[in-house]
């Protein structure tokens, strides 16, 4: 049992009328400690001035960072398949998007290079958001060298990198059909392919963290991790709207982390999650091979929960409009719902 | 106060008034989330493997209690339990599961259900089709109401001292301030009036931002007849109202004459009505919070809007924070619901009002007594906030008067929040400045007040260049001050 009571702290973390009174835009101490320490264990950033600020989970970190380089007329640099909350997010703000194209490891960097060495738009591009492991929708995951390559192109262009990871702990082993041999190999938290903060000497990643995956969604808890001056930016941006996520769900993971599970009980937890999504995707695929054999394509996800399917259609509906709004009315008059890609 | 539940018939009531001119383009277009679109389809049948939804057994919460106190001071010590369980309802409150989950930019049910029937019982909105989303606090709620209706280079009213936080957001959208007079009892309707008839900027008046209840930094009370007058105003010149009232329910009564004065029953109390309650034409947006009334960083509060603006804000919410903390909404669903009921939720109410009524009594008393010749101020009835002029004599004209003052006050140890940050700049405000301060007496120890009091006392008057009198030898004028009129006492069905 928990136990966050109102007048006592207990060694680690405050007490429940700190949780609930006004604090500023770094959130509770206790709370905003368990993600530095944790970035630091985990990510180890290569510069001294780094720190981390609350948020209430990516999308929303994810605004505030754009808009501390970004206003009306600018252009972000966006995978091809993209998150719909960004787009629902940048239309508003008269931001437009430049797609850049993906392979099965996600955004190629030749691509990147070719966009903003070819680039002839009055304002300068400044700025690559990327969803690095298990991406949103194709399931794509950066390996080690395609980040390397990646932050090189972002070197090059002297962009900003956002860095989206919301499934970075959802790693897991390559798929198998050999069903006997799986879940010896799950990388808990010691093998997880490195994030694009790891490889930040410069300081251009913006990384955001998010509980939503790994512990719940409804906490709306996460954390941004940056240079000091760019976290004390987003600090007075959450004090001029959020605050800072709820004190109750703070306390919850503040106290689950520092003193009911501590890092090794999280990275417990960490690798029981792996465990149980691996196996979703091994039955999943499994079954996809077996059912859709010649009817779909597609690469098998080695982290998250998206499995990205290209249709195959006849060749004499190849290139015909509206034929992927049939299919998708299709799906729901038997009664199974995927998300278009459109 | 007390609320009777209301009878009107939702269905005589006409609709709001369409007022989708005065959004701002994007949002002039219908849109539902494409996403958001997708996954609102499943009927019971439908497999879905549409949302990038986690599994709940996922969720290493079993379940959540929280020990609270009953609701009033009547009973202290008294407390009780409430529980959160993982797979079950839990009395009107969504199971441990569903509040943990993602869920749309409105809000989940039961949290929203009691604040729909609260806000009836409260302010029986005048209009059929308004609604209630879920936020996390006022300020978020004013950076999103202003962007549907101002964007960069517009501007909006505002009073002419306000919210910080608002016109720090106002600031970030390179949205400008126009500020209207105040007298005592906040926006002067004359002054908007003439505001909104000479407007000659690039772009037209839209929207008005007002706290009208306790205002910040003021201490302001809008009586009825002048929130009257506002809507009036409002209605001829087609602005939207932001009605920002976090203090609304912490409405004081007059001061006692004298200390033997019995305490006010606050039940028998009732309430100035709010700009919503005028609303017959759908044009305040209001935002409420429990941060005032329950705790500030539970991070919860609602906005209470007709539908379709309830939309667009529902958008909003769903490319940002999406809600407040579903486990949060949970625990407030359910002590409000069940734990404590509307029953106890107004007797919770009723209170902090008796005790913030309390402070403000002492902390005037006090102040009566050690800023006489010093400082004079209006007395509030409603909020935390004491709102003192600051009589600097001589020293008045003399611009580094008022940071030497502070510096006086942080030497002697009382702090207390100067002007600057709250005056909205304009001509008028850098021609004539009165210097103020504001003292919020919630939070400090009552014991503390007369301590403080005292020096700040001390630091006007080293000010000022006069040694401060002992204030018991001093033969001096009753203090300048002028008090609201009372609260037009209103029918106790409101």
């Amino acid at each position: 049992m928990l136990n966050v009571s109102v007048t006592t702290s207990s060694g680690a973390i405050e007490g429940l009328g700190k949780f609930l009174q006004y604090g500023n835009g770094r959130g509770v101490p206790s709370y905003a400690a368990f993600t530095r320490e944790h970035t630091h264990r985990v990510h180890d950033p290569k510069y001294v001035d780094w720190d981390t600020v609350v948020s209430l989970g990516n999308t929303d970190a994810f605004v505030k960072a754009l808009m501390l380089f970004y206003t009306s007329g600018d252009t972000l640099l966006v995978d091809e398949w993209t998150y719909p909350a960004i787009i629902g997010t940048v239309v508003p703000m008269n931001i437009q998007l430049a797609p850049v194209r993906m392979d099965a490891e996600g955004m190629v960097p030749e691509a990147l290079d070719h966009v903003c060495t070819n680039w002839t738009g009055e304002r300068k591009l400044r700025m690559v958001y990327t969803i690095p492991t298990a991406q949103n929708p194709t399931g794509a995951t950066m390996s080690i060298a395609r980040k390397r390559a990646i932050y090189a192109v972002a070197q090059k262009h002297n962009l900003v990198i956002i860095e989206d990871d919301p499934y970075y702990y959802l790693q897991f082993e390559p798929y198998t059909a050999d069903s006997e041999n799986r879940y010896t190999n799950l990388p808990g938290i010691t093998s997880l392919v490195p994030s694009l903060l790891s490889l930040d000497t410069d300081g251009r990643v913006i990384r955001l963290d998010s509980f939503s995956k790994v512990l719940a969604p409804g906490l709306r808890c996460g954390w941004v991790t940056a240079p000091k001056y760019i976290t004390d930016k987003i600090q007075f941006h959450n004090e001029t709207s959020i605050q800072q996520p709820a004190g109750v769900s703070q306390a919850i993971v503040a106290s689950l982390m520092n003193e009911q599970w501590g890092h090794s009980g999280w990275e417990r937890h960490l690798v029981q999650i792996q465990r149980d999504y691996a196996m979703r995707r091994d039955l999943f695929v499994d079954l996809c091979l077996k059912h859709l054999n010649g009817l779909v394509e597609f690469t098998v996800p080695d982290a998250g929960m998206f499995l990205w399917f290209r249709v195959q259609l006849k060749p004499e509906l190849q290139g015909q409009t509206g034929v992927m709004q049939r299919v998708f009315d299709s799906m729901v008059a038997n009664h199974v719902l995927l998300v278009p890609g459109y | 106060m007390s609320f009777t539940t209301s009878t009107a018939l939702a269905s005589k009531l006409p609709q709001a008034k369409d007022l989708s001119h005065l959004f701002v383009p994007t949002f002039r277009i219908h849109q539902k989330s494409p996403f958001k679109a997708v996954m609102g389809m499943p009927t019971l049948d439908m497999i879905n493997m549409a949302g990038g939804v986690p599994h709940p057994s996922t969720f290493p919460l079993e379940q959540v209690q929280a020990t609270v106190r009953a609701p009033s001071h009547a009973a202290p010590g008294r407390t009780g339990t409430l529980s959160l369980e993982r797979t079950q309802a839990n009395g009107s409150t969504e199971s441990l599961n569903e509040l943990l989950q993602y869920n749309d930019g409105r809000g989940m049910a039961s949290y929203c259900r009691f604040l729909r029937q609260f806000t009836e019982q409260a302010h029986a909105p005048p209009y059929a089709d308004w609604d209630v989303v879920a936020s996390c606090g006022n300020t978020d709620s004013i950076a999103k109401a202003v962007s549907l209706f101002c964007q960069q280079g517009d501007h909006i009213i505002v009073e002419q001292y306000s919210f910080p936080g608002a016109l720090s957001n106002l600031v970030f959208a390179k949205v400008k301030p126009v500020p209207v007079a105040m007298d005592i009892e906040g926006v002067d309707p004359v002054a908007l009036d003439s505001l909104c008839s000479s407007w000659t900027g690039a772009t037209p008046l839209r929207a008005i931002y007002v706290i009208p209840t306790g205002q910040n930094p003021t201490g302001a009370t809008m009586s009825l007849a002048r929130r009257k007058a506002l809507y009036a105003v409002a209605q001829k010149h087609d602005l939207v109202i932001i009605e920002d009232d976090p203090y609304y329910f912490l409405q004081l009564g007059p001061m006692p004459e004298t200390q033997d004065t019995t305490a006010t029953d606050m039940n028998k109390l009732s309430l100035v009505p709010s700009l919503l309650s005028l609303d017959t034409d759908g044009r305040v947006i209001r935002l409420d919070s429990f941060s005032k009334i329950l705790a500030p960083n539970l991070r919860c509060g609602w906005i209470t809007a007709p539908a379709y603006i309830q939309d667009r804000m529902q958008i909003l919410n769903e490319s940002t924070i999406l809600q407040p903390s579903g486990l949060t909404q949970g625990v407030i669903s359910r002590l409000l619901n069940d734990t404590w009921g509307i029953e106890g939720w107004i007797e919770h109410l009723n209170a902090l009002r008796a005790a913030y009524a309390a402070r403000r009594n002492l902390f005037v008393t006090l102040a009566r007594k050690h800023l006489a010749g010093l400082a004079t101020f209006t007395v509030p009835t409603a909020g935390m906030f004491l709102w003192m002029r600051v009589d600097l004599g001589d020293a008045a004209t003399d611009a580094t008067a008022m940071p030497r003052l502070l510096d006086a006050m942080k030497k002697g140890g009382v702090m207390m929040a100067p002007d600057m940050p709250f005056r909205v700049a304009n001509a008028a405000a850098a021609a004539a400045p009165e210097r103020y301060l504001r003292a919020a007496f919630a939070l400090a120890e009552t014991d503390m007040f007369e301590p403080a009091l005292e020096r700040l006392a001390r630091a006007i008057a080293s000010i000022r260049g006069s040694e401060l009198q002992d204030t018991q030898s001093v033969a001096c004028a009753e203090p300048i001050e002028t008090t609201a009129p009372a609260p037009i006492a209103v029918n106790s069905s409101t």
